[in-house]
């Protein structure tokens, strides 16, 4: 009998690092072309024409940045949090909160404020929408052990509830009065509407979506706050020896990862939307983020590469839409990150173990099956 | 107060319930053999767009539930694959499932998006009861899918407290490695499981599909449903007979709302209903926080947690 099981590699050769990813987008790529085929559009076309919208020249890499900057911040608060085995799921709630509360002080305070300040003022408000989000499953998790997983997407499903309920349930302070018929949100003042640059939409939260990113590198992996994560994350036991609180690590760890989710609805108002409106939010940035954090292995610098890969993905979903021939939907963008996602999370196993052909003899079968583990 | 109003309300309000039930005991099934299963709206989408597709081929609505089914265990068998076979992390696994079954079933679904429904699930009349005052709404006049539902989640309960099978089940969940040592099977026990919890997600997207969406809206079919099966799975502390309770409680807090406008009565206001039901999932997830209360009713032991018998 041939049995094939999977073995934990002894050692990682370097190139199973590259080869891993590779092997697993093109996969995707393979199995999402049967759909192509199956619904009459050739998949290498397909795929050229996605390429050349996102990377191909100067104004696809700049479209593909806009479509990254948010996805660095939400992807920056999973990865702070999943690598010390924290799971912050309520990333898209967060964003939520922090869009709501980055349109209300700008709206309330930035009217007549200078450039700077204002930008200063829709980010730190953001962040802190974000944060006061994650207070409740945050206390919850580091007072009396709550699982943040199950809460975390609770506040999602509710800040759903509260943007629509500020926009077409009640007359908010958000809401614009003077909009007839389809109720809209309040615009923005000028000084807090980030500056475009390039003649693009690249505005100045991609530098601040980078210098977060290198922020968040430097406590993770330079500062003894850092370290007490990885000791939580890997040896509960060791830390509580070491005096490493983990009540307060825990609860900082997540308020931090809800401000910085919070960040990328302060991006979304400032650099994109201008106001707050439900349906130009709810683009899945905040679940797209956890996935970020696990391609990048919660790596924050890693959180820069997979937003740029992502955010080329979706800014090609939308590109592609103007290939006539092609009559492709948006959600073709949706379908192919999916496509990616299981095949890189099914991957991920080959870069520790190896798959092993083995022939079974019958007198041994007791041992072999006891090794066999799936 | 027009009281007709109201046993119209309850009696959608059962209807509203089936699809989040449906999905909610197949993801209890799926969650007690200790896979953590984030992905039910995407398998519940999956469900409804097969559903709703080969309706508009074919015609036949037993036959189109049949393909919504499938295809909801479709996506369960592959989750399995990734999660217990490959080992992948289940939170990040289900999550990337929903991207991938919402992306899926609005690639496909596109062709159809805003046409109305071909066949529907028709409700039927008990043997002539349906008339009767109050109950003859409520009970006796929904379709044959409510009635099997309440039948199933009945089979579900006796399936994980009164058999044998079940009881492996719920010693997967606890302990797969005590499990393990008994001699049962553990993945293939987490496979037969996680398929179920795909198969019944994609019989509560076929049903909103095929008996309660009027018409294919990429966007809103579905809208979420899954996400309530999920809160009820934790709020039901992973009991099927709660479950069916909390759907009809939570179809009712959906409901009542346009019932609650067309009376003219503002309170409670829309806004803490919609919100309520989360709200309480959240509370009962605190107060059952204690690691007594824990133990008595939380979820399985080691759900979430991948089994290896060479990485124990």
């Amino acid at each position: 009998m041939i049995v094939v099981r999977l073995e934990r590699r002894v050692a990682t050769p370097r190139w199973i690092g590259v080869a891993v990813p590779v092997a697993s987008v093109f996969a995707a790529l393979v199995l999402a072309g049967v759909f192509f085929v199956l619904t009459d559009r050739p998949p290498l076309t397909v795929y050229s024409e996605m390429f050349d919208a996102a990377f191909g020249d100067v104004q696809g890499v700049k479209n593909t940045l806009v479509s990254a900057t948010p996805l660095v911040f939400t992807g920056l608060a999973a990865a702070f949090a999943m690598r010390m085995g924290l799971y912050n799921i309520g990333g898209e709630g967060q964003l939520y909160a922090g869009a709501i509360a980055a349109a209300g002080a700008a709206l309330l305070w930035t009217a007549d404020l200078s450039t700077p300040i204002a930008i200063a003022v829709v980010f730190v408000a953001g962040a802190v929408g974000g944060m006061a989000w994650m207070l409740v499953p945050a206390l919850a998790r580091a007072l009396l052990g709550t699982s943040e997983i199950v809460t975390t997407l609770m506040m999602v499903l509710v800040a759903d509830v509260v943007l629509d309920y500020l926009i077409s349930g009640s007359t908010s302070y958000w809401r614009d009065p003077l909009t007839i018929g389809f109720p809209q949100g309040k615009e923005i003042p000028d000084a807090a509407q980030f500056t475009r640059w390039f003649d693009a939409r690249i505005t100045v939260a991609l530098p601040i979506a980078i210098v977060t990113a290198a922020i968040v590198w430097f406590v993770r992996n330079r500062t003894s706050f850092g370290y007490g994560q990885d000791v939580i994350g890997d040896a509960p036991h060791a830390a509580r020896y070491a005096g490493i609180s983990e009540r307060r690590t825990v609860l900082v760890t997540l308020l931090v990862s809800g401000a910085l989710a919070g960040m990328a609805g302060a991006a979304e108002i400032g650099g994109r939307i201008y106001k707050l409106e439900p349906s130009s939010l709810r683009l899945g940035l905040g679940f797209t983020g956890i996935v970020i954090a696990a391609l990048a292995r919660s790596n924050a610098l890693g959180v820069l590469v997979a937003a740029f890969f992502l955010g080329g993905l979706r800014n090609a979903g939308q590109s592609v839409q103007a290939v006539a021939d092609l009559d492709l939907p948006k959600s073709v963008a949706l379908m192919l990150e999916g496509f990616i996602l299981l095949c890189f999370l099914g991957g991920q196993v080959f870069s520790t173990h190896r798959l092993r052909i083995v022939r079974r003899e019958p007198a041994r079968r007791a041992r072999a099956s006891a090794g066999a583990s799936s | 107060m027009n009281d007709n109003a109201w046993i119209i309300a309850i009696a959608a309000s059962i209807g509203a319930a089936i699809p989040i039930a449906l999905a909610a005991v197949g993801a209890i099934l799926h969650e007690r053999s200790g896979v953590l299963n984030l992905g039910v709206e995407g398998m519940m989408l999956i469900g409804a767009m097969a559903a709703f597709l080969a309706a508009d081929a074919w015609g036949n609505v037993w036959l189109a539930l049949v393909c919504g089914v499938l295809a909801g265990g479709a996506l369960g068998l592959l989750h399995g694959v990734i999660t217990i076979s490959l080992r992948a992390n289940q939170i990040v696994t289900g999550l990337a499932l929903v991207i991938f079954g919402t992306g899926l079933a609005k690639f496909l679904g596109e062709p159809v998006n805003g046409l109305k429904r071909p066949v529907k699930i028709d409700p039927l009349e008990v043997a002539g009861l349906g008339d009767l005052p109050i109950l003859g709404p409520v009970l006796f006049a929904q379709d044959v899918l409510v009635y099997a539902s309440i039948a199933l989640v009945v089979a579900v309960s006796l399936y994980i407290y009164r058999s044998r099978a079940g009881l492996a089940l719920r010693a997967v969940g606890e302990s797969p490695a005590a499990a393990d040592a008994q001699g049962i099977a553990v993945s293939r026990v987490r496979y037969v499981h996680v398929l179920a919890g795909g198969l019944l997600a994609g019989a509560g997207g076929a049903y909103q599909a095929l008996a309660r969406a009027p018409s294919w809206n990429q966007e809103y079919t579905i809208n979420g449903l899954g996400w309530i099966a999920l809160t009820l799975v934790v709020f039901s502390n992973w009991r099927p007979g709660r479950a069916l309770i909390g759907a009809v409680v939570f179809g009712f807090a959906l409901r009542s709302q346009f019932t609650f406008q067309t009376e003219g009565i503002d309170f409670p206001p829309q806004v803490w209903l919609q919100m309520a039901p989360y709200l309480l999932t959240i509370l009962v997830l605190i107060v059952t926080s204690s690691p007594g209360a824990r133990r008595r009713l939380g979820a399985p032991a080691a759900l979430g947690v991948p089994y290896s018998r060479d990485e124990r």
